[in-house]
């Protein structure tokens, strides 16, 4: 009896042992494609471009303690994961989220509270739009990763085939070119557009209309988010801007941008990273097809953007060497840049939001598509981080799509949205 | 001695059915975990606002707001009428559509290949056919809008104008929907003596009475069933209109499960989405009624 208990406390022991030598797991959620989190490879497999795994094994080997697991889950179930791990109990540590779904997060108690240092740091080193990306009711809550924002893309060739030598500047401009950059089939319908608007899905509708309500001179909602002013003047104004183009005939609800590659759209309003789909469609007539310009404004320059922010689940048991790894890699400094600069303006091929990035990373940064990304950075108006922004979002797009089929008038549309959007304003801010 | 045995043969049955019950353990299990459970869990939920990311039992209680909400929602009701308008066209079409053609191949020659080429979208994923019928669909070089060019037509703009894009998704539907349903009717047909068409034609009957006077009557019991299952499937519809209908105006081509999905995992609102669900369950459930009892008064008992 007494043999078999001390051979019970030797094997308990051993088992406390064992689980404190064991190494601290970090689950890292991204929603990046294979590439970008394996790496960019050659024909005999060789890295030539880092992915989000070679750096990880790079801080596995710096710090052998801890083992970080990467999840890559695709985009559109991203959110339908962070849901579904927190009602099942098996939580990522790290995430990498975008910044309309913080509110709802940080409500909810999700968010881990930035240290200190890293909050200086990020409000010393990162651009303002990221910043405010970051931004939820005053309070910073993960390092900026990736902004996004829009810019007027447009065809040299139709262009010049149509005698415009310079893109458009302004909305009026834009307006009075696209119909004669379209062509028509013989029974009417569009043969090649002179506009297109991106549609498909809620951001696609929602951040070009909202780049033209800023450029406006309007705003979605009050600043305590307590109501909405889609039925300012300024709002109506930008929505009819957009109906203009369908009025004249340059554009129609059917339009596609993925028909920009193939010759049959003339400008278009698009995000950085289209631009490898435009590089494989175009080939060698890339550069000389392919023109980037701020979009066009109404009553001065200003655009729409987004921001992806990595942060640390609150009920993490790693919260610490979490935050440790992401200091290594978003602030560190690793030769003049930092590793998630890197990764982003190397393989992600979006705009890393530190400044030293966007400095180191000219190369990268300056040619002809990005270039024109990075200097609107200063005109990028942040989609506003509201309770329910997703909800909100969907709302507005559905109303602006009504307008767009002629369904409901610009007016129409915006103030029946503004009814549903301050239903739910009332319910998180009142 | 009588009571003795009645009272030993009681007991034996009693052991009987102690054990009858646990040969029935099994799928009762099974029923209350993947069913019952379920559908009360759902509806606990749909009396809280609830988004998932905080325990249940922290949520707020919100009794029965959300079904009050939902059906005085302009978007819940124009959603509710989509589905009903794609599961009565859908349905009716595809059984009419795969009736005649299974009558036609049933006699004709090659019948087995016949079938093959309409089950075959069967067994092809509703993505898939929704991604390849929107190829065919599109505005400017898609096939249909070629071959209406061909004739002197002005093409449609089929998945983006509000008033053609569902009756487009329908029609997908019912390509999609036929060789199954063709499959069972003709399977309901092999059971039809041909005694009946051979008595029928001695008497003068031509094929047109055959078929509404024997064909159709001895087919009742399947047409039931494909009715049946046909709208409980129907009224579920989400992977063709998700897939095909992003382009279109919402309103026009939202069905009730894109909403819950919408709602559920877009705007967080757990509740919400679950009284859609079990609004939804009620709906088919009355639905299914209604088609035994219509069925029951035209004088088919099949699932009583």
């Amino acid at each position: 009896m007494r043999k078999s208990l001390v051979l019970l406390l030797v094997a308990v022991l051993s088992l406390v042992g064992i689980s404190g030598l064991a190494k601290t797991k970090l689950i890292f959620a991204v929603h990046w494609s294979d590439y970008q989190v394996e790496g960019v490879k050659d024909e005999k497999e060789n890295i030539t471009v880092k992915g989000l795994r070679q750096y990880v094994e790079e801080y596995q080997k710096s710090n052998p303690d801890v083992e970080i697991e990467i999840q890559s889950v695709p985009f559109d179930d991203y959110l339908k994961r962070i849901l579904i791990s927190h009602t099942s109990g098996v939580i990522a540590d790290v995430y990498v989220l975008y910044s309309l779904w913080g509110v709802q997060l940080v409500d909810s108690g999700i968010l881990d509270q930035v240290p200190k240092d890293i909050v200086d740091k990020i409000k010393s080193n990162f651009v303002r739009a990221a910043v405010d990306g970051a931004t939820i009711d005053k309070a910073i809550w993960g390092v900026p990763v990736e902004v996004d924002n829009y810019a007027l893309i447009y065809n040299k060739k139709l262009l010049q085939e149509a005698g415009f030598n310079q893109p458009p500047k302004t909305w009026d401009e834009l307006v009075a070119m696209a119909p004669k950059l379209t062509k028509k089939n013989p029974d009417g319908t569009i043969a090649q557009y002179g506009f297109a608007f991106l549609s498909g899905w809620d951001s696609a509708v929602v951040h070009p209309y909202l780049a033209l309500l800023h450029s406006n001179g309007g705003k979605m909602f009050t600043d305590d988010f307590t109501e909405c002013l889609l039925t300012s003047k300024e709002a109506v104004e930008a929505l009819e801007a957009e109906l203009k183009l369908f009025k004249n005939g340059a554009t129609d609800p059917a339009a596609s941008v993925w028909n920009f590659p193939a010759g049959k759209v003339a400008m278009m309003i698009m995000a950085p990273w289209y631009e490898t789909s435009l590089k494989l469609g175009f080939k060698d007539q890339y550069e000389e097809t392919v023109g980037v310009a701020p979009i066009p404004y109404l009553k001065k320059p200003a655009t729409a953007g987004y921001t992806w922010f990595i942060a640390v689940d609150a009920a993490s048991k790693n919260k610490k060497a979490a935050w440790d790894f992401i200091r290594w890699m978003t602030l560190q400094d690793a030769g003049g840049f930092t590793r998630m600069g890197e990764l982003m303006a190397k393989n992600i091929g979006a705009i890393p939001p530190n400044k030293t990035d966007i400095n180191y990373f000219k190369g990268e940064l300056d040619d002809l598509y990005t270039s024109v990304f990075v200097k609107e950075l200063e005109n990028t108006y942040q989609e506003p981080n509201v309770a329910q922004g997703q909800e909100i979002k969907t709302i507005l797009m559905r109303e602006i799509i009504e307008a767009w089929n002629g369904r409901k008038t610009a007016e129409k549309a915006l103030s029946d949205a503004k009814v549903q959007i301050d239903k739910i304003l009332a319910e998180f801010y009142k | 001695m009588a009571c003795k045995l009645f009272s030993s043969k009681r007991k034996s049955l009693e052991r009987n059915t102690g054990a009858g019950y646990l040969f029935l353990a099994p799928a009762l299990l099974f029923y209350s975990l993947f069913f019952i459970y379920p559908v009360i869990f759902s509806f606990i939920v749909s009396t809280k606002r609830w988004n998932m990311l905080v325990p249940l039992s922290r949520a707020r209680n919100v009794g029965f707001s959300e079904y009050s909400y939902l059906l005085k929602d302009e978007m819940f009701l124009g959603v509710l009428t989509n589905t009903l308008i794609y599961a009565l066209l859908t349905v009716s079409l595809t059984i009419t559509i795969a009736l005649i053609l299974a009558v036609l191949i049933n006699g004709a020659k090659l019948s087995v290949l016949w079938r093959f080429i309409y089950f075959a979208p069967v067994v092809t994923p509703q993505v898939a056919i929704g991604t390849i019928w929107g190829y065919l669909y599109r505005p400017n070089n898609g096939l249909l809008n070629s071959i209406l060019r061909l004739f002197g037509m002005k093409p449609v703009y089929w998945l983006t104008d509000p008033n053609v894009a569902l009756f487009s998704i329908i029609a997908t539907a019912v390509w999609a929907g036929i060789g199954g349903s063709m499959l069972i009717i003709t399977a309901g047909l092999k059971n039809i003596p041909q005694d009946y068409y051979d008595a029928a034609k001695i008497d003068g009957a031509g094929p047109f009475r055959q078929f509404f006077y024997i064909t159709v009557p001895l087919l009742s019991p399947t047409l039931l069933f494909l009715t049946a299952t046909g709208f409980i499937g129907a009224w579920q519809v989400f992977d063709l209109p998700f897939t095909m209908g992003r382009n279109a105006p919402a309103r026009s081509v939202m069905t009730v499960s894109w909403y819950v999905y919408e709602t559920a995992f877009q705007s967080l609102r757990m509740g919400r989405a679950s009284a859609g669900a079990f609004l939804l369950f009620c709906i088919i459930f009355i639905f299914t009624l209604l088609i035994l009892w219509i069925f029951k008064r035209g004088g088919i008992k099949g699932y009583e």
